[in-house]
């Protein structure tokens, strides 16, 4: 999970090891699933998003399609 | 409040005071427990996905967004330097810590310095983007490359 200062800096990064890139986020994106994710992470009832909120999350900032399903996720 | 929890809000809380990660002793004395049972809550806090261990599965590398060993996003907030594990957790620590910070990171192709300013409603204008290679399905099977 890496900034980069454009798509073309994407490009040549994937393209230099062979791999396909990923969809982007946009930082306004990016801060919203910070606090999202972190906003309450101090607090005593914080918890990580389940795997269904987490689609509906990504859903709402237009990330969609297989990259952004965590729902297959069987780690653990 | 149950160990588990006690033992989280209190690393965090030392966490955000110091920009560095605790020992399981340190945490133990906020909570008035055995670094044994703080280790103990580790291991649980990992298996809810709020923490990544070492291999040795009692250290922490990462109590997201916060990072236990240097990186090259850093984050400074009210004069603590924070690091995060990734592009993601560096605009977290200020979302986190609900306080105004700088972030300092780089493009990871052209190397060129990113000096981002983070306020209470978000980053500054910014057209840089993040980009992540690994699936959101796989994200924690191996949190230290995702």
């Amino acid at each position: 999970m890496l900034f980069f200062r454009s798509e073309e800096r994407i490009a040549e990064w994937c393209k230099s090891r062979g791999l396909d890139p990923r969809p982007v986020v946009r930082m306004d994106q990016l801060w919203h699933l910070a606090v999202t994710w972190y906003g309450s992470r101090l607090e005593a009832e914080s918890r990580r998003p389940a795997p269904g909120e987490m689609r509906g999350i990504f859903e709402g900032l237009g990330l969609e399609g297989d990259f952004w399903d965590p729902t297959t996720d069987t780690f653990g | 409040m149950d160990i588990d929890t006690r033992v989280k809000v209190a690393l965090y809380r030392a966490i955000a005071d110091s920009g560095n990660v605790p020992t399981a002793e340190e945490v133990g004395d906020r909570v008035r427990a055995s670094s044994a049972t703080v280790r103990e809550c580790y291991r649980r806090l990992r298996a809810r996905r709020l923490l990544w261990l070492e291999a040795d599965d009692a250290t922490i590398r990462m109590a997201p967004p916060f990072s236990a060993v240097p990186t090259q996003h850093q984050v400074t907030v009210d004069g603590i330097t924070y690091f995060a594990n990734c592009a993601w957790d560096a605009l977290g620590i200020p979302a986190a810590l609900h306080r105004p910070g700088t972030v300092l990171s780089r493009c990871e192709q052209s190397l060129e310095p990113l000096r981002l300013r983070v306020g209470n409603d978000g980053p500054e204008a910014c057209s840089w983007l993040f980009h992540c290679l690994v699936p959101a399905a796989k994200w924690w099977q191996d949190l230290v490359f995702t």
